[in-house]
């Protein structure tokens, strides 16, 4: 009877253990499937931008891939009335606000460098991912993800991913106070099977605008791109090391992208020749917090969508090996 | 081990240590295998004597390094003591460090040192070379406090290093990126229109 009782005593240990992990299976494999539909879905849009002070913005954004390729147009249709459209092999931000288009070369690796980690357990040490209910947003029924911060260095989300497509179609980002820092919020998208080409055209008249563009000249294939942070908080992965020409700047910058799979923290280090005016100290894009500073003569700027001790930790713990 | 870096990392985990203390302590646990089991240890010991060694996470040691990170001052002003406790620690801790030593310290990672050439991708499974480390670096800066929305460099730069970092971003925050380059426009007209003039290398519209 004993044996019979420990028997049973184990087999629901075992099923309480398989049940806690079933839920954070399938709240992970919505996060799966959330970035395979961001990247894969052709989508149009409409969805109001909200950051902590409140002020709401009015954005709409197109979206479509053919044959694996993706571009993007995003329109502010208030505020600065800024647009960016990434397309074929190039990015255009067109700033009506200062009468400027810059003009990028497009590195198409975002789904190799921000893809998930491999391991469940590696994203989880980091996070706490969960499902937490339904609900409706721009009319479409949706499924509920929480993602929590296990420390101060990166931003959680609530996410209200589309039942049918796991199109995210609201998103919270909150900070370490659990303060939302930013919220982006449909308030109509439609997913057809086609979207053609024509929509990702720019529509902001650049006439008489400063185009910035990138030198022609190349940086020079295999150099060695020696910085490294040596302190970065843990889960955040060296992605990307790489050289490149940026608008309007007339000498190369090294480019660093660390990632945990969630966030992104990108370092640009100027050479020591640039005129470029980079100052010291933190400076923010909506969500995105940037921090400068001078290290060995190289201007330095790292800058995500994470805390500003996260951006200021990396930065400050560059070193040129 | 000298007695004087077991005494460091006794009070960093008491947050008796200064912030800049704290800083070049996490720094060599970065490239001191034995420093850093030691410090997990001493951890585990005090949630020992404190009942707490079912929780998975070190969490004091988590909040210490983090604080360190972030270059903030301890917490409390306490005074270091050399107590009971601290002096009880490392006969405890024997048998302990070599079943501990392979946590790494949660809040860290410390790269590995393989060379990139531009545009290149790290290897998905590169461990961390925590016995190749580099040397700490004598320049190392501890950043000071600064007035978080100060606004310093050029909003067209920023705008720039944004659009570039957007490329890289994961699925769950491309559009937050984008959006902050559409949408959040920085004022600073007077370092802008300075940074606009040298550089243009087209004066033309988008065809």
């Amino acid at each position: 009877m004993r044996t019979a009782r420990a028997v049973a005593a184990q087999a629901l240990l075992l099923l309480s253990f398989a049940g806690a992990q079933a839920p954070a299976q399938e709240a992970r494999d919505w996060l799966e499937r959330m970035n395979s539909a961001v990247e894969e879905l052709n989508y149009r849009g409409t969805f109001v931008h909200v950051l902590l002070d409140g002020t709401p913005e009015t954005l709409e954004i197109v979206h479509r891939n053919s044959n694996g390729e993706s571009g993007e147009r995003i329109l502010s249709l208030d505020g600065a009335g800024r647009e960016i459209v990434r397309q074929g092999d190039r990015v255009q931000g067109i700033l009506p606000d200062q009468r400027i288009v810059l003009l990028e070369s497009r590195r198409d690796v975002s789904p190799l460098v921000a893809r998930l980690p491999n391991s469940s357990e590696e994203l989880e040490s980091h996070y706490e991912i969960r499902l937490r209910g339904n609900a409706r947003v721009a009319d479409r029924a949706v499924r509920v993800l929480e993602i929590r911060p296990r420390d101060e260095f990166r931003y959680g989300y609530t996410l209200w991913l589309d039942e049918a497509t796991a199109m995210p179609l609201r998103s919270q980002l909150f900070d370490e106070r659990g303060r939302v820092v930013e919220q982006i919020h449909f308030t109509a998208i439609e997913i057809p099977a086609d979207i053609p080409a024509t929509d990702l055209e720019a529509t902001i008249d650049t006439t008489g605008f400063t185009t910035l563009r990138a030198p022609e000249s190349s940086p020079s294939a295999g150099a060695v791109i020696s910085w490294r942070a040596v302190v970065v908080p843990g889960g955040f992965k060296l992605s990307v090391a790489t050289q490149s020409q940026m608008a309007g700047s007339d000498t190369p910058v090294e480019h660093l992208v660390y990632s945990d799979g969630l966030a992104t923290v990108s370092v640009f280090i100027e050479a020591r020749e640039t005129k470029a005016d980079v100052g010291e100290g933190f400076s923010n894009f909506g969500s995105t917090n940037a921090f400068s500073l001078t290290l060995r003569g190289r201007k330095v700027t790292a800058m995500g969508e994470v805390p500003p001790q996260t951006v200021r930790t990396i930065a400050t713990s560059l070193v040129d090996e | 081990m000298t007695e004087q870096i077991n005494d460091q990392i006794s009070a960093f985990i008491d947050n008796e240590l200064s912030a800049d203390e704290s800083s070049l302590l996490v720094r060599r646990f970065e490239r001191d295998p034995e420093a850093r089991a030691r410090a997990m240890r001493y951890t585990l010991i005090g949630a020992a004597m404190r009942g707490e060694l079912l929780d998975p996470h070190p969490t004091v040691l988590r909040q210490r390094v983090a604080a360190a990170l972030a270059g903030a001052a301890p917490s409390s002003a306490r005074v270091r003591t050399g107590g009971v406790e601290r002096f009880a620690r490392p006969l405890l801790g024997v048998g302990i460090a070599a079943a501990v030593a392979i946590v790494a310290i949660g809040a860290l990672s410390v790269l590995n040192d393989v060379s990139f050439a531009p545009g290149g991708i790290a290897p998905d499974a590169a461990p961390p070379l925590t016995a190749n480390l580099p040397t700490p670096e004598p320049s190392y800066v501890v950043p000071q406090e600064v007035d978080e929305t100060r606004v310093v460099t050029p909003p067209t730069l920023l705008t720039n290093y944004l659009i570039v970092h957007g490329e890289y971003a994961s699925g769950l925050t491309r559009t937050t990126v984008n959006s902050n380059v559409v949408g959040t426009a920085i004022e600073s007209p007077e370092r802008e229109t300075a940074a606009a003039k040298p550089l243009p290398v087209g004066q033309e519209g988008l065809e």
